[in-house]
């Protein structure tokens, strides 16, 4: 029975302990100090790997600005209701400028509560309707699909027949991508485009996908991928096939986030792939600038897009230390 | 060494019964320790923990999980489970949205979605209790086609453009958001059905043992399709207060939240083998859970370390119910 103090005084002390660590949120916080002003970051999610790069460039870029301000960042597992507790809790710290990467347009109203309080609302990525934010910014999927598209046909000599490999249905990255790149195909009348299925931007998707398709036998020249991903499954079912193509197909993808992707580039397994740049390092400038009274004269800052390919591949991968593995 | 053993054994069943109460004194104690300074004057003890905006924060985000809670106790009580309930709140709260959209008036799609969760919940309970299979298997089961048909009902598609016709479940009455007040009652009718009425004594005599109760002629099977049909209530409600929060439908909605439901249950000191606990220490439950994730952004202490002791606590939680109750 003695068991049962011990246990509730372990409950205790774990308690404090934990609370008492100093396991901070974020680096940056880990030196916080009470008189500097508090920039939070409500996102949405921090486990695909386009985030884990998000993350890691935003902290970088917190860090150098330490002196400025404190910086703390929540996560919400891509759950809305989630990102509302958060964004709610964190209005209670009384922030001088929040930042969110909306889950969906569901945070809209607890976002424009926080506009309404006089707190600038920096969105990154995703936006809400309406106009109640400061700034938003964030890459141009239709652009990126568009570029994506006049590669491929320019990589054809403007023949052949893509399989396009699509991203989650309803979601505004995956039509844009696609919408964009149609553009661009349709320019060119020798370019069939196959519309494939939607393997939810998911590697294994997109793998079993390819597995199936290629026993179909039907001849394709490339594949485009909404988003690396997806290259990179189809690419493995392609190198595992018994029945593939006489010519290796172009593979391309979007992101531009992973160290792997930019390799299997370098190795020639993929052929391309376009930035989606991360909005997080030039948040956190925008956040200092407002902290410092210059708040931005746009509403929207587009990020512009870099074309990943076998010659500019190790520049990329100096110029973009933070990228995922 | 004995009279401290004695005194223990007495206070034991004390704490096991209040095991939530404990764990939310320690965490407030803490929290007024921890938490950053305020300059709010009407922060108590100057700790932005202890402000008006911080319980408004609280009760808005308890709303949800808490009402879930308090219809998995009914169910866990009975000696069942249910993994199914995220899925149903996805699904009612696409079709809540949908029917908003399209025109229908706010209460008349608020009384059809109570309809539509309750009768969910009974054909669930009628599932288990008439197949004789375990509630595991058939909730599973359930959990995953009901996501499935959220997602073919939505085209795979979030639902957005409603207006304002539930938003004021999110608006303040005496300081409080109305979903805080209609998880009260919720709380409140529940602990009355269970400890008043008949059907409250025949749920914890079906959890404490179906065969006994079966001899002494409890209708065991309309008892236990009764839990699950307010089960299925309960995740209506919240599935109406989910819609009015995020103001949209979303297929992927309440994922993982029946796994929720289930924690604040067991650290509210409900056993999961049936028979023990009620909903007012579902409620403590719930409510210290929300307390910690809270106080855990308020502190920043990152989300996953976060997580990890979410896990300790819960381990600690059921471990000190078990004590002493070992058979």
């Amino acid at each position: 029975m003695r068991l049962g103090l011990l246990t509730l005084t372990a409950v205790a002390a774990l308690i404090l302990a934990g609370c008492g660590s100093d396991e901070r949120g974020s680096g940056a916080a880990a030196t916080s100090s009470d008189n500097l002003p508090l920039v939070v970051f409500a996102q949405a999610n921090s486990a695909d790997p386009w985030r884990q790069q998000f993350d890691a460039e935003t902290k970088a870029e917190a860090e150098k600005h330490k002196a400025e301000f404190n910086f703390e960042e929540q996560p919400a597992e891509d759950d809305s209701n989630k990102q509302i507790g958060v964004i709610e809790t964190f209005l209670v710290k009384s922030p001088k400028v929040l930042l969110v990467s909306p889950v969906t347009v569901a945070v809209q109203n607890e976002v424009e509560k926080a506009f309404d309080a006089k707190i600038p609302v920096i969105l990154l990525d995703r936006g809400i309707p309406g106009d109640k934010y400061t700034v938003r910014i964030g890459g141009d999927n239709v652009d990126i699909g568009r570029q994506a598209g006049e590669f491929i046909a320019k990589q054809l000599k403007g023949k052949g027949t893509v399989l396009m490999i699509q991203g989650l249905g309803g979601v505004d990255a995956a039509d844009d991508r696609r919408n964009g790149a149609m553009e661009s195909f349709k320019k060119y009348p020798g370019i069939t485009v196959i519309l494939g299925d939607d393997c939810k931007f998911q590697r294994q998707a997109a793998q079993n996908y390819m597995e199936s398709f290629l026993q179909t036998g039907k001849p394709f020249d490339a594949v485009y991928a909404h988003n690396d991903e997806m290259a990179i499954g189809a690419y493995q079912a392609y190198e595992h096939a018994a029945t593939k193509p006489k010519v290796k197909p172009l593979f391309v993808g979007i992101d531009g986030c992973q160290k792997e992707v930019v390799q299997m580039i370098k190795d020639g397994k993929l052929d391309a792939t376009f930035r989606y740049p991360d909005p997080g390092p030039k948040g956190v400038e925008v956040a200092a600038d407002i902290l410092k009274g210059n708040m931005p004269k746009e509403k929207k800052v587009v990020l512009p897009t870099v074309l990943v390919t076998k010659e500019n591949a190790d520049k990329y991968l100096a110029d973009n230390p933070n990228l995922a593995k | 060494m004995l009279p401290t053993t004695a005194s223990i054994r007495s206070w034991l069943p004390l704490i096991q019964k209040y095991q939530g109460l404990v764990g939310l004194i320690l965490l407030l104690i803490v929290a007024l320790w921890k938490s950053p300074h305020s300059s709010d004057p009407g922060a108590l003890f100057h700790s932005t923990y202890f402000t008006l905006a911080n319980l408004r924060n609280i009760l808005g985000q308890l709303a949800v999980p808490g009402i879930l809670a308090i219809g998995a106790t009914f169910v866990i009580l009975t000696g069942g489970i249910d993994l199914s309930a995220g899925s149903l709140l996805g699904l009612l709260n696409c079709i809540t949205a949908t029917w908003l959209i399209h025109g229908a008036s706010a209460p008349a799609t608020i009384g059809w979605v109570l309809v539509l969760g309750t009768l969910v919940g009974a054909i669930l309970g009628s599932i288990i209790s008439y197949s004789k299979l375990q509630p595991f298997v058939v909730t599973l089961a359930g959990m995953v086609s009901i996501r499935g048909i959220a997602f073919v009902y939505t085209n795979n598609a979030n639902i957005s453009g409603l207006q304002h016709q539930i938003t004021f479940f999110e608006s303040p009455w005496l300081g409080i958001p109305i979903a805080g007040w209609i998880l009260f009652v919720t709380t409140g009718i529940g602990a009355v059905i269970l400890s008043k009425t008949v059907f409250g004594r025949r749920v914890y005599a079906v959890g404490g043992n179906s065969e006994a109760a079966r001899y002494a002629g409890v209708p065991v099977n309309r008892v236990r399709i009764g839990a699950f049909a307010i089960n299925g209530f309960c995740i209506a409600v919240a599935a109406v207060l989910f819609t009015a929060r995020n103001s949209n439908g979303q297929p992927s909605a309440g994922m993982g939240y029946e796994l929720d439901a289930i924690t604040a249950a067991v650290v509210g000191g409900t056993a999961l083998i049936g028979g023990y606990g009620n909903v007012l220490g579902t409620f403590v439950g719930a409510l210290f859970i929300v307390c910690l994730n809270i106080f855990l952004i308020l502190d920043s202490v990152s989300y996953y370390v976060g997580q990890g002791w979410k896990g300790v606590i819960i381990l600690l939680a059921v471990y000190l119910q078990n004590l002493g109750r070992r058979v």
